[in-house]
């Protein structure tokens, strides 16, 4: 098309004197979008640990292995995914190592 | 913190449970039998033997049936000689047993005629080896439980943690190949621009890594632009939930470029070109285009894009100068459209975009993979072409006095509505000052007013005690 154009040097459209350093737009943190599987994985974390269910804890873990892959912010979201994580864990840990479940064998 | 809450809270749970449980049974004898406080005690080690069998026994009933029938002959010739001392321990025992099966386990009748006809004196000895072959059977059952969730998860885990590393480097390599074809020495972007990359000097990395699936690009130093920021959005690999989801979802990798105009290099220009249905839904949604443009149809008598692609302008004017001989025999016109043009998403030019910066083109693509990076050499071949064609654009006097009017309609709708946000947000404080105002009279003037009452009381006393008086009087 205009390939012509940029091999000549008369014809450069380059303007070194009009070059500007990048500067990175600053996103505000609504803008930002809901951390889904973080929610999630603290909602399953919650019903593993109050109705002692193994798989909600299970599934619990593996969403908060996904919110840890798709965090982009580290000093944010880690806070929120901590939490989460404790969350799951904590229900594992009762699930596995707590008295067994009345009602049902574990 | 929550840790300790949520365990004080079960410990409490468990506690009250077990309470409840002991409670329940001790009332059960004492129902029955008021005058044996000697064999209260005992009642209570007895109750926790019986504690301790019926839970195996619901589960696992034919294993215990098989081992009760097997020890049933045996304890017969020992506790027949321990009958006199332990027969006031049966009685208790095989009520309690009944007790407990009739409220705790109504649908377990099968564990009840063995043990009751097969003379109570078992009761008290198998109580010794039913722990032991409750323990027998417990390691029976331990080997029989299933791990299906713990495999079905950890082997998921696994895979994702391996999906992870294996696609954060797929996304990297892709970007990477972009910018060796595109922006490295000898490409497109070299010749245009003079700084290229993120960050400052000779060595500056040409890619800004933002997250495992976006990355940037930027350009600067060039007639008619401040810059351009390519941002690449890739599918979301390193997920693999996502991943799987896209399965069902189909999903593209993404480029943008966004071209920041100088005020003085761009015209009254707003134009936009899309695929049919991606076009009708900007026209509605895109603040500029829906305010000032409209779709154009096709025009007769001259080539145009192909059929798959329409044009949103302000004039057909506009149109037909921006869609140019060379760019539809390149891209857009019929026989290049199948070969080069399929990777192309949407391209948008605008004097009034909304957003920070008003003058942009914004060109968006799909990335081929890493292979096929030479597919999309004529789609970014557009945007230097575009970006001269645009610098050097001027509108014809017809049709700028178009969108001169619908320019300053906007521009003065847009005044009034600052105007009115202004006197809004002066009539806001001017009610915030008020209420302070009166909020601190009257908090001052709170304690006048308590002064007031209380002589008003004061007085009110006086007038009511002499009334007070007669009345006794009479």
């Amino acid at each position: 098309m205009s390939h012509n154009n940029n091999t000549s040097s008369a014809n450069d459209p380059r303007q070194p004197s009009s070059a500007k350093p990048y500067v990175a737009q600053p996103v505000s943190q609504q803008d930002l979008p809901v951390d889904y599987s973080g929610f999630i994985a603290v909602v399953f974390g919650i019903a593993g640990v109050m109705f002692r269910y193994k798989l909600s804890s299970w599934l619990a873990i593996i969403f908060c292995a996904q919110s840890l892959a798709n965090m982009k912010n580290v000093e944010n979201d880690l806070k929120q995914i901590s939490m989460a994580m404790m969350f799951a864990i904590m229900g594992l840990v009762t699930n596995y190592f707590g008295p067994a479940r009345p009602g049902t064998q574990s | 913190m929550n840790f300790s809450l949520f365990h004080l809270l079960f410990l409490l749970s468990l506690l009250i449970t077990h309470l409840s449980f002991s409670r329940v049974l001790a009332d059960s004898h004492f129902e029955g039998f008021d005058a044996e406080d000697d064999e209260t005690i005992e009642e209570e080690i007895l109750d926790h033997h019986s504690i301790r069998s019926p839970p195996v026994t619901k589960s696992d009933s034919h294993p215990l049936t098989d081992l009760e029938t097997q020890t049933e002959p045996d304890p017969n010739p020992v506790p027949a000689s321990d009958t006199p001392s332990q027969s006031d321990l049966q009685k208790p025992s095989a009520t309690s047993f009944e007790y407990w099966d009739e409220d705790e386990f109504e649908g377990l009748p099968v564990e009840q005629p063995p043990p009751e006809p097969a003379k109570d004196t078992e009761n008290a000895t198998p109580n010794d080896p039913d722990p032991k072959t409750t323990a027998k059977s417990q390691d029976v059952t331990v080997s029989k439980k299933s791990f299906t969730v713990e495999i079905v998860c950890g082997s998921f885990l696994i895979v994702f943690v391996i999906n992870y590393f294996t696609g954060k480097r797929e996304n990297e390599n892709l970007a990477l190949a972009w910018a060796a074809k595109f922006a490295t020495k000898g490409s497109i972007f070299e010749k245009n621009f003079s700084l290229l990359g993120v960050g400052e000097g000779e060595d500056s990395p040409l890619l800004l890594k933002e997250g495992q699936t976006v990355f940037k690009f930027y350009a600067s130093g060039r007639r008619y632009c401040q810059g351009l920021l390519a941002t690449m959005e890739l599918k979301s690999r390193h997920d693999l939930i996502s991943r799987l989801f896209n399965l069902v979802v189909p999903c593209k990798d993404e480029i943008t470029f966004e071209v920041y105009m100088n005020d003085e290099a761009m015209d009254q220009v707003i134009f936009a070109v899309a695929k049919k249905k991606a076009a009708k839904g900007m026209q509605k949604e895109v603040r500029d285009l829906q305010r000032f443009a409209g779709l154009v149809p096709n025009p007769s008598g001259r080539k145009w894009v192909v059929d798959e692609l329409s044009v949103i302008s302000e004039s057909k004017e506009v149109a037909g100068d921006l869609i140019t001989e060379a760019v539809l025999e390149q891209v857009f016109g019929d026989k290049a459209y199948e070969k080069y043009g399929k990777n192309f998403i949407s391209m948008h030019f605008s004097d009034q975009h909304p957003g920070m910066h008003r003058k942009m083109l914004v060109f968006k693509f799909a990335l081929p993979d890493a292979n096929n990076m030479a597919d999309m050499t004529r789609l970014v071949a557009l945007v230097p072409y575009y970006i001269d064609l645009i610098g050097r654009y001027k509108l014809s006097s017809q049709a700028r006095s178009k969108t001169e009017t619908a320019r300053v309609k906007a521009a003065q709708e847009a005044y009034k509505e600052l105007q009115n946000a202004r006197q809004e947000a002066l009539q806001r404080k001017k009610a915030e000052k008020k209420k302070m105002l009166e909020e601190a009279e009257a908090k001052l003037s709170a304690e006048a007013v308590r002064k007031r009452e209380a002589k008003e009381r004061a007085r009110q006393m006086k007038k009511g005690m002499p009334k007070m008086k007669m009345t006794r009087a009479h």
